[in-house]
């Protein structure tokens, strides 16, 4: 029971901490954003801490953060494997052959409004759909390593960033094109100095949610056949033995790599499209 | 005539207070391997003692002991080595009958591969399935003195799905199957059975007990439960013989009973037909020199063994010996 | 014609490349079968074997379609062989999770929009939410509700399709409660209104086309939320189950039909959201 009392005072402390930071000047500084919402967090491992000792939930329901944190620093290894394998080797060669061949087959039908008309309602609505249901399939098609897991989120990142490209290449403006014809520049020129980089925007925004798709797709394709590691084999493995720290153990590299995937797209972006409004600070 | 009716009415009104209520919870989806159930239920063998049994079918990532832990069923059906191993993480599980005396787990091959013994395993792919299931199969490479870990001489592993397409496609030379499930699924897409080689788990004497009934330890020591279990053991029993005299009917049973819509007659049929091998000759009593077999397979299983000491406790006759004796 | 026509060659176009491949893949086991069998045999001979297998690498178009039609108007709906049967229990626990999503994007949006220190500390994590990925937590997400005596499988289906549907509502409300300039909020201050007052009349008003716009994207998110819930958690009945039962029975004639029938769920949903967005567009006097 002091447990869970200790565990109440420590957040509703860190609580008045962060009104307190959120009213006073530091909230402005670079500091206060960043400091915020890390005790946020911190606060939400103690309450959990303190809810699963004081209630004594058992460890096969949900273990505390301090065994999650142990069992991560006990097994580093095995996570670096499976990490290995599913993110370098699964999620981001899917992630740039799926972006990458989207950008391309958009550019390609740049040309043909014909095709364009045809493939974007298409697009549109592949991308909406739970394309997860295809790793099954795809397995069976690539086989237990990491191809099929590639495939799959090939399969998953395509639609939603051809979608997005297509709008992109669109989003220069009218007078903008007519300038650019009136200096004489190809459609080579246009492409490259005016409508790219007007697409950037779009691009990125295709490129975030892939991001976080391109792990999905790796981790669910694991559960339908796999090697003996990797983060979607080992959740499941663990799961079935009861190992459920291990299990958090993962959830937190996914966590971490999710994070680190979408941060690297957002810094890239900010780098490249400097220009454009939602970039001023 | 009126105290007639009384003394029914009042009758009813005993039983129906009476019912006592069982959920069971499988360890996989509704299929004849669990026709035994099914059939004591649709039989009205639960019924008749005085049980009112809820039968809960699994899935794929249900851990029967979480929903047995926190008291959401009584009773579970699982395999021995999952089993202990939630004993050992702090489960108290306890084995109280075991239908099923022998094990029907097999490493189904493709005789194109080459492999006639399990001394050809080396340096080829083997699925195995995880959640569990995998020890039996460690245990027995390292008796064989094969590495799992890909190094070269030994074998590499490959963690299959829920199917046999890993075998089909050949992506695996050979496969986990069950005698009454997945083998017949290799069958049915058009591979003989000259075209295989199998080697069963039984044979090689690395078998691990499967389908058993376990509850929870403390439950146990309530005299109520015990004699609930005791009946329900019964019951069960009855409908596991049943299903074994008339397995057509048995299959029938199941099939009504599958949600999925996906099991099919031919199949059902068959799957019990194997079972019926299985639960053969097995009264519901555990065969402790069996259950002791299973735990030293077990606690030899390589570098990291599923359990870690011998269980104290893990199984009572208490259940049978009194389910028995009437 | 002018909008039809393309869709339709491109979607012919895939028909074709889907027969071909059908051919290609599935021809691989007609030879392996005839190997087997100690005979050879000729393309011409090999076609027409790949177009009706019992359990093809890719099912050409007509096989899938036969499959579907069986499962969409081949027996009653109650069946449990029907795939409305199953689309309806996938669409229960979508508009669930989709219900749950709302409010809990709603509620979120307000707190954040009216707290410092919600926005502060709540955003960046609803952001880092996103990251994870949700079929890890699935299964957690499952032992922890039926910890919590929630033991209708229904609940942990429509957390799953909430945790990923309430995202783009957050950030469309966020941004929508912030839309009324300084001006018209400085308005509404001279009129003497209260707090409520103006979150009633300003904010709320003008969030709105943002709160529909944000729809479309959150009811497909919690289609794929509630798919996802389907298929690895056990639940024995809607169109991720019959695909994970597809799989595991090597029937993939099953597995494609769900998965179509899943196709046609979604384009139902984005229709049905699309129409009610119009609607209320139309009653705010939005044009378009």
């Amino acid at each position: 029971m002091t447990f869970l009392v200790v565990a109440l005072v420590v957040w509703l402390a860190l609580w008045a901490l962060n009104v307190w930071i959120a009213g006073s000047p530091l909230s402005k500084a670079r500091a206060g954003k960043l400091m915020v919402p890390l005790i946020f967090g911190v606060a939400v491992l103690v309450l959990w801490e303190g809810l699963v000792r004081g209630l004594e939930v058992s460890f096969v329901i949900l273990p505390p953060p301090s065994a999650i944190a142990a069992k991560i620093g006990a097994s580093l290894p095995v996570l670096w494997q499976d990490a290995a394998q599913t993110i370098l080797k699964g999620a981001i060669p899917g992630f740039l052959i799926g972006c990458g061949s989207a950008v391309l087959v958009a550019i390609a039908i740049d040309r043909s409004p014909f095709l364009q008309r045809g493939l974007l309602p298409i697009g549109n609505f592949v991308a909406a759909l739970p394309i997860v249901g295809l790793a099954p399939i795809l397995v069976m098609w690539f086989g237990f390593d990491w191809q099929s897991k590639a495939a799959v989120v090939v399969a998953m990142v395509f639609f939603p960033m051809l979608v997005n490209t297509v709008a992109g290449l669109q989003a220069s403006e009218r007078m903008q094109r007519d300038l650019m014809a009136t200096w004489g520049a190809s459609y080579l020129q246009t492409l490259v100095k005016l409508r790219l980089p007007a697409a950037m925007p779009f691009l990125f925004n295709g490129l975030k949610i892939a991001s976080t798709l391109a792990l999905i797709g790796a981790i669910v394709a694991e559960f339908f056949g796999s090697p003996t590691y990797g983060m979607g084999f080992r959740i499941s493995t663990e799961v079935g033995r009861l190992g459920l720290d291990m299990v958090w153990a993962e959830i937190a590299v996914a966590a971490l790599a999710g994070s680190l995937l979408y941060g690297i797209v957002s810094l890239i972006e900010r780098w490249v499209t400097f220009w454009h409004p939602s970039q001023r600070h | 005539m009126k105290k007639l009716m009384t003394a029914a009415f009042l009758a009813a009104l005993a039983t129906g207070a009476s019912a006592e209520d069982v959920k069971l919870q499988l360890k996989w989806v509704t299929q004849a391997q669990f026709a035994g159930y099914y059939v004591a239920q649709a039989k009205g063998f639960y019924e008749e003692e005085g049980l009112n049994v809820t039968i809960l079918p699994g899935g794929p990532d249900i851990a029967p002991v979480t929903l047995l832990q926190n008291g959401e069923v009584d009773v579970m059906v699982d395999w021995m080595p999952s089993a202990l191993a939630a004993r050992e993480k702090g489960v108290p599980v306890v084995n109280i009958a075991q239908p099923f005396a022998s094990s029907g787990m097999m490493l189904t091959c493709l005789k194109e591969t080459g492999i006639t013994s399990p001394a050809d395993f080396a340096d080829k792919t083997l699925g195995v399935w995880f959640f569990g299931n995998e020890y039996p199969f460690l245990s027995w490479m390292s008796q064989l003195g094969l590495k799992t870990d890909g190094s070269p001489g030994g074998v590499t592993v490959l963690k299959q799905g829920f199917n046999v397409d890993p075998l089909l496609q050949k992506q695996a030379a050979c496969i986990s199957t069950m005698t009454y499930n997945e083998y017949w699924q290799v069958i049915d897409a058009g591979i003989t059975e000259d075209q295989l080689v199998t080697f069963k788990y039984e044979d090689q004497g690395v078998a691990t007990l499967e389908d058993g009934l376990y509850v929870l330890e403390d439950k146990l020591k309530d005299p109520a439960f015990e004699e609930t279990m005791v009946k329900f053991v019964r019951a069960s029993m009855k409908g596991w013989k049943y299903a074994e005299a008339n397995p057509d009917e048995a299959a029938m049973i199941v099939l009504e009973n599958d949600q999925t819509g996906a099991q099919t007659e031919k199949h059902q049929k068959r799957m019990m037909g194997e079972v019926a091998k299985l639960t053969a000759g097995s009264n519901g009593a555990l065969d402790v020199a069996a259950a002791e077999r299973t735990v030293a397979s077990l606690l030899s299983g390589g570098s990291d063994p599923v359990i870690t000491k011998a269980p104290e406790g893990a199984w009572t006759s208490v259940i049978t010996d009194k389910a028995l004796a009437q | 014609m002018n909008r039809v026509l393309p869709v339709l060659t491109v979607l012919a176009g895939i028909v074709v490349i889907w027969y071909a491949a059908s051919v290609w893949m599935n021809a691989t086991w007609v030879f392996d079968q005839a190997e087997r069998a100690g005979t050879t045999v000729t393309w011409a001979e090999v076609i027409p074997q790949t177009m009706n297998q019992d359990r093809p690498l890719l099912p050409p178009p007509h096989q899938v379609g036969a499959e579907l039609w069986k499962g969409l108007a081949g027996q009653a709906v109650t069946s449990k062989r029907s795939l409305v049967y199953h689309g309806f229990v996938t669409f229960k626990g979508t508009m669930m999770g989709f219900g749950l999503g709302i409010v809990a994007g709603v509620l979120l949006a307000m707190a954040i929009v009216r707290f410092r220190v919600m926005d502060m500390s709540v955003m960046p994590w609803a952001i880092i939410s996103q990251t994870v990925p949700i079929v890890a937590l699935a299964p957690m997400i499952i032992t922890l509700s039926s910890q919590l005596g929630l033991t209708d499988r229904d609940v942990p289906k429509a957390i799953i399709a909430a945790y990923l549907s309430f995202f783009p509502v957050l950030v469309s409300m966020v941004k929508g409660l912030r839309a009324p300039d300084q001006m018209q909020l400085d308005l509404l201050r001279t009129y003497g209104a209260s707090e409520g007052e103006t979150f009633l009349k300003l904010r709320l008003p003008a969030s709105m086309p943002y709160f529909f716009a944000s729809l479309k994207v959150a009811v497909a998110a919690s289609l794929v939320g509630t798919i996802v819930g389907e298929l690895p958690t056990g639940a024995i009945e809607g169109l991720g189950a019959r695909m994970l039962i597809g799989s595991q029975f090597g029937e993939p004639l099953i597995m494609w039909a769900s998965l179509f029938a899943a196709a046609i769920l979604a384009g139902l949903l984005i229709v049905i959201v699309g129409f009610v967005e119009r609607l209320a567009r139309k009653r705010m006097g939005v044009p378009g």
